[in-house]
């Protein structure tokens, strides 16, 4: 048992009828390792181990009552006691023993061997109390692996070498890894390098730089990347020696998606809140020229009835016997011809109608305008998506059967707690943007292309895709296609407005709208729809 | 003109001259007497001193809105029938619509038989009142 150390000095409290008996003095000079206290009373020990912690405390039975009490009070503050009984016999020894004493010695025992059992009692206590400290240390350390192995973020340390030394159950599997095949393997293996060619990692090991919250990104061995915020600090002891590092990563593939989807939902807040205003703004010049344009064509019909009048009377009057009649009729023939009325009197009739064409064109952007922020907001119901489907499948394909193939592949689908009038609109942009992709892609080759519906379960929801042969969608475009007014369209053939909408109609279902889309081979559109709205069982 | 015979006096209040004239020009084969204001100050004014019949106005209007200038039509002339057009239906809350007792409200741009239908309900019964 080691010998306690220099600023280790155990405190003993010394208690006897005596100022200063014999055996104190011997003991004290054989026992250099501790510091003994003599105290007056059981009350003045009592008050010295609340202030400082005693090792022990030697008690002469001979000061009376106070000294049972003591030692019992001593005991339960496992403090051990070294009493010395007067009688030496081993009744009272063993009386003393079983009141809590750590040991009991008569009265008559020399310093040498009353040190010797403070000694052992001491050594004892000492032993006792790493004892506890080590099962202390044990818990502490158990803790600190359940803590770790538990960590919802990913843990990596890695050795000095830059090798993974350890890593949690989320590291492998942000990494795609098992441990086994992570350990002593190089960290730079995974982690992209930074913006300076080297990793976080690195960075820490050789310069001892912290990081915290930073963008890094993972490559798994399937090839698959994926982004992580990571905090990345050096491990260094007291003296400064740098032994790894370690590294806490979270994946933020989700993070990353939820942010861009709160940035495309707030852009169709904004643009919504612009285009209501804009849509109002219109509506009055729109209101007029609306109304005009009606009144023109019922002018130009009432002017045409008067030609035709005129025309009759023009035709007589040039059969006339009056010269002036003849004359007059023969005028207004020349300035008809000059003039053209035939044609001004049609192309009028035609330009008005055209213009109201125009103006109604004008009205249904207004009206896709208004849709955009003002979704109708009457009672959900439960609708067949197939037959949504289908019946405005039906409406648009009229307008596409000369370039289109239609395939249907239908599943046998739950119904839906949906607008289902929003979802046809849904249905119908992606069926006009497939047929606009189709044409594009087939030109006046004569070719067709096809567009597939599909419809199935997706998990407890339904999927509703929408498939074509045209052009497809540059990655770059793709980025921005449920953007408000992004079109890649000719001027007039669409608002841009077509699948932001249709992505806010979807969100709104609780949904998504996703794409796919190879540029030359043709898109996917999906919408996911959950069966029942969230809180409603659908019943 | 005897009492009798006279034609329902419509008023049709709007801040865009424009709207005002292709109003007209709608209305200028029906039966009714037109009479126009381009701003609320003006159409409370023709109130006074007119016997109006119907009151045809837009809603967004500086100084004031149609409902408010209807809301004053109906406490100075409450047989007056209320009309309301406005180029955002939507923005107006339907109880404040009810409040003000507005007969109906059409939406711009109009369909030429709407407004022709919505003016010949707001009149069927003002031979009656005569």
């Amino acid at each position: 048992m080691s010998e306690p150390g220099v600023g280790d000095v155990a405190l003993v409290a010394a208690l006897g009828p005596e100022n200063s008996p014999i055996w104190l003095r011997a003991a004290g000079e054989r026992l250099r390792e501790a510091e003994i206290a003599r105290v007056g009373s059981a009350a003045e020990c009592q008050a010295l181990a609340r202030t400082r912690p005693l090792d022990a405390v030697v008690v002469d039975a001979r000061i009376g009552a106070e000294a049972e009490a003591l030692v019992a009070w001593l005991a339960a503050r496992a403090i051990p006691s070294l009493v010395l009984e007067p009688s030496g016999s081993d009744s009272a020894a063993l009386a003393w023993l079983r009141a809590g004493a750590g040991e009991c010695l008569p009265c008559g025992a020399n310093g040498e061997r009353i040190a010797l059992a403070l000694r052992r009692l001491l050594a004892h206590e000492r032993a006792r109390r790493d004892a506890l400290r080590r099962e202390a240390a044990s818990d502490v350390a158990r803790a600190h692996r359940d803590i770790v192995e538990q960590l919802n973020s990913a843990l990596l340390v890695v050795d000095a070498s830059g090798r993974i030394a350890y890593c949690n159950p989320p590291a492998e599997q942000i990494l795609g890894t098992d441990f086994e095949a992570l350990h002593g393997r190089e960290a730079s293996d995974w982690f992209e390098p930074a913006g300076n060619g080297e990793t976080l990692i690195a960075r820490s090991l050789r310069s001892g730089a912290r990081f915290k919250g930073a963008e890094a990104a993972v490559t798994r061995p399937d090839g698959r990347r994926v982004p992580v915020g990571m905090s990345c600090a050096p491990i260094e002891s007291a003296d400064g020696t740098r032994s790894g590092a370690v590294a806490v990563f979270q994946d933020l593939s989700d993070v990353k998606q939820v942010r861009t989807q709160l940035l495309q939902h707030e852009k169709l807040a904004s643009i919504g809140q612009l285009a209501a205003g804009v849509a109002h703004e219109i509506n009055n010049p729109m209101g007029f020229i609306h109304a005009n344009l009606f009144q023109m064509a019922e002018y130009v019909q009432d002017l045409r009835r008067v030609f035709a009048c005129v025309d009759s009377l023009a035709q007589a009057a040039s059969k006339s016997e009056s010269s002036e009649l003849r004359e007059a009729a023969e005028a207004l023939a020349a300035e008809a011809d000059s003039v053209d009325v035939e044609f001004v009197l049609g192309d009028l009739a035609k330009a008005v109608r055209e213009s109201q064409e125009g103006s109604e064109r004008i009205r249904h952007i207004v009206q896709d305008l208004r849709d955009f922020s003002h979704p109708d907001a009457s009672e959900r119901v439960l609708a067949d998506l197939n037959q949504c489907l289908d019946s405005t499948a039906n409406i648009v394909w009229p307008m596409m059967k000369h370039v289109v193939v239609l395939e249907k592949r239908y599943a046998e689908l739950p119904v839906v707690s949906c607008f289902p009038m929003q979802l046809k609109q849904v249905f119908m942009n992606l069926l006009v943007n497939a047929y606009q992709a189709i044409e594009e892609a087939v030109g006046q080759s004569g070719e067709t292309g096809t567009i597939a519906l599909e419809t199935a379960r997706h998990g407890d929801g339904v999927r509703i895709s929408v498939r074509d042969s045209g052009v497809g969608i540059s990655a770059e475009h793709r980025e921005r296609i449920f953007d408000p007014f992004f079109t890649t369209k000719k001027v007039g053939a669409g608002t841009g407005l077509g699948l932001s909408t249709s992505f806010g109609i979807v969100q709104r279902h609780g949904g998504r709208l996703t794409v796919e889309s190879e540029p030359g081979r043709g898109s996917a559109f999906h919408v996911f729809l959950p069966v029942a709205d969230e809180g409603d069982t659908g019943e | 003109m005897s009492d009798a015979a006279r034609l329902p006096l419509v008023l049709l209040v709007d801040d865009e001259p424009r709207i005002l004239s292709a109003l007209k020009r709608t209305l200028r084969r029906e039966p009714y007497e037109l009479l126009s204001a381009e701003s609320c100050a003006e159409a409370l004014r023709v109130i006074e001193s007119q016997p109006v019949d119907v009151v045809l106005s837009d809603h967004k209007m500086p100084g004031m809105t149609g409902l408010q200038l209807l809301e004053r039509v109906a406490s100075r002339r409450p047989q007056a029938i209320r009309l309301l057009i406005t180029g955002w239906t939507e923005s107006i809350p339907p109880e404040e619509i009810r409040a003000v007792g507005v007969r109906a409200v059409l939406s711009k741009p109009w369909e030429d038989a709407a407004l022709k239908e919505t003016l010949r309900r707001a009149c069927k019964d003002f031979a009656g009142r005569g």
